[in-house]
């Protein structure tokens, strides 16, 4: 346990200092901000029509009544977008940046497994993705009492808490394969643009009917509300989605582990 | 007895259809240091990199303390430090910082090592400084103190001397020499600079093409070297007339002066000043000139500007 601890250490040491983690911790709050405005433009349509293109855009979107269920749902829908790539974002930081910054060839001739590197890694890009998602849930809860929508009960937050988390779980399972590409291409341009990638893809797949069995498209149809044809989750669509977050974990171990680091 | 501590048994790195290292064997004893010398792109790199286990090779085997060098032996880096081309370190964090990273890394139980490092590498006045903010040279002084903070008793070096100022190198140079002379570490030090290795390897070896060319001990280093008898004087001609009737092969050079390569006129010059002052041309010059090392490394590898 004394590796896992030490290389973890060092993980997050490398966090704590830079300011990449605040910046997404502020952009995580600002668009948890802009689903609460979404709402607050619905419940207040005088104002809304003061905001000129901001009104108009938001009463097009048509989300409902402005009231907690539907403001839980934006949220929800909210992080299957945002969560994607600001998982994919720390992801390919955590992982490419060893490569960009060509500290790579210094951490793997140590007396500590380049497994234990990897695992510790992939246990950063897991906290820090719960603390983002966290972090937009509770503020997408302070923002929502601001807005003073109406109905909100402890069931209410019980039950859209639990699909947010699972939500934000099945996103986090991606990022695997974003891990084994910033191994691959030695650089995180390149799973970034991975990952803008997964999010047209996870919208052309949900438009021709295949979103259930397209891995990125699986997290924003979970929260779907049932009765949607052919956005249905089946067990097909969660084995597709753990097969892709394996094939991604152990193809990141093996780069590390057997690829050349030239 | 001496003890091998890192060989190789015919390494070759071939990259598509690019010899990177071709068939290299070689072999550094205990407290050696080798140089490893050869021009860029010759394998140098790619054959430190083999040694530290970042790449494999396509064949053959490298051994350190006669375990075989793969990524998954972690136990071996324990007592091996390196520096692997320009040193690269954290940013974000300070000197005193990466350096606890690589204390922690390594399970250096005493929390000191990083200041006995820091005083050592002289790099006290950076010590809450970013990596991001300093210059190259400190930038060095950090990778060696990554690559020594825990008392190596292997050292892999790829051209440590970058970025370091005159007064830099001779402190590393005269600080890597001591290690090995007095705490038996092994180095095995990579450079294109053959005048600056030489000065304290004991051993070398010259790589070219991916080919390990020639190995040799550097006290043997100054005899291998050329050396030429140059002679002047102010009728040429007549001079050399004289010098070929007494049986050399006087010929000149660029500069216009000859150049006598006979061993035997190198080391009687005093005999060649007084024929030619009995021939009725004394000489104006008359000096011994040695190939210096540089020239001596370009010449075996067989570079452009070499004497050949």
């Amino acid at each position: 346990m004394k590796f896992i601890f030490v290389t973890i250490w060092v993980e997050s040491l490398k966090i704590r200092r830079s300011r990449i983690f605040w910046a997404t911790v502020i952009f995580f709050i600002l668009v948890s901000s802009m689903m609460s405005l979404v709402m607050f433009v619905q419940k207040y349509p005088e104002i809304s029509a003061k905001l000129g293109m901001i009104g108009d855009k938001a009463s097009l979107l048509r989300f409902g009544e402005p009231d907690w269920k539907n403001y839980f749902r934006l949220l929800i829908e909210g992080m299957s977008g945002v969560g994607l790539v600001g998982t994919g974002f720390v992801t390919s930081w955590i992982f490419g940046r060893e490569f960009s910054d060509h500290t790579i060839k210094d951490i793997l001739s140590l007396p500590v497994s380049r497994v234990y590197i990897v695992i510790s890694k992939f246990i950063m890009v897991v906290l820090w993705s719960v603390i983002l998602s966290f972090v937009y849930f509770i503020f997408g809860l302070l923002f929502g009492l601001l807005v003073d929508l109406p109905g909100l009960s402890s069931e209410i937050i019980s039950a859209n808490g639990k699909i947010f988390c699972a939500t934000s779980f099945l996103i986090i399972l991606l990022c695997t394969p974003v891990a084994f590409l910033a191994s691959y291409s030695r650089g995180y341009i390149f799973p970034i643009g991975f990952v803008i990638l997964t999010m047209i893809l996870a919208n052309f797949s949900g438009l021709v009917g295949l979103g259930p069995y397209f891995p990125w498209a699986v997290p924003g149809l979970y929260g779907m509300p049932s009765g949607a044809v052919g956005m249905q989750l089946n067990i097909a669509s969660y084995i597709i989605l753990i097969c892709t977050c394996l094939a991604g974990f152990f193809g990141t171990i093996a780069i590390w582990r057997y690829a050349d680091q030239k | 007895m001496t003890t091998e501590i890192i060989r190789t048994e015919s390494i070759s790195k071939y990259y598509e259809d690019v010899r990177a290292v071709s068939d290299v064997s070689l072999s550094v004893r205990k407290g050696e240091i080798y140089g490893f010398l050869g021009l860029n792109g010759a394998g140098k790199t790619t054959t430190i990199r083999i040694l530290l286990g970042m790449i494999r090779p396509t064949s053959g085997a490298a051994y350190i303390n006669d375990v075989k060098i793969s990524a998954g032996n972690t136990e071996l880096w324990k007592n091996v430090g390196s520096l692997v081309e320009i040193p690269y370190s954290y940013p974000e964090l300070t000197v005193r910082e990466n350096l606890e990273v690589f204390r922690r890394l390594r399970f250096l139980p005493d929390k000191r090592a990083v200041d006995q490092i820091i005083s050592k590498l002289q790099l006290g006045a950076y010590a809450d400084r970013k990596a991001k903010n300093l210059s190259l040279g400190n930038n060095q002084r950090l990778g060696l103190a990554k690559a020594l903070i825990h008392n190596p008793q292997v050292l892999l070096l790829d051209e440590p001397a970058n970025g370091l100022d005159p007064a830099g190198i001779f402190e590393i140079r005269e600080m890597l020499h001591d290690m090995a002379l007095n705490k038996g570490v092994t180095i095995f030090i990579s450079s294109h600079i053959l005048g600056e290795v030489s000065r304290f390897a004991t051993r070398i070896g010259i790589i070219h093409e991916g080919k390990l060319i020639q190995e040799l001990d550097s006290d043997k280093l100054e005899a291998l070297c050329k050396k030429r008898l140059i002679v002047n004087a102010k009728d040429l001609n007549l001079a050399q007339a004289i010098l070929t009737r007494m049986g050399y092969s006087a010929e000149k050079n660029a500069e216009d002066l000859l150049e006598i390569e006979s061993e035997e006129a190198i080391r009687n010059p005093d005999t060649i000043s007084t024929e030619m002052v009995n021939g009725g041309c004394p000489p104006t010059l008359l000096k011994v000139e040695e190939e210096d090392l540089e020239t001596y490394f370009l010449r075996t590898i067989g570079a452009e500007g070499g004497v050949k």
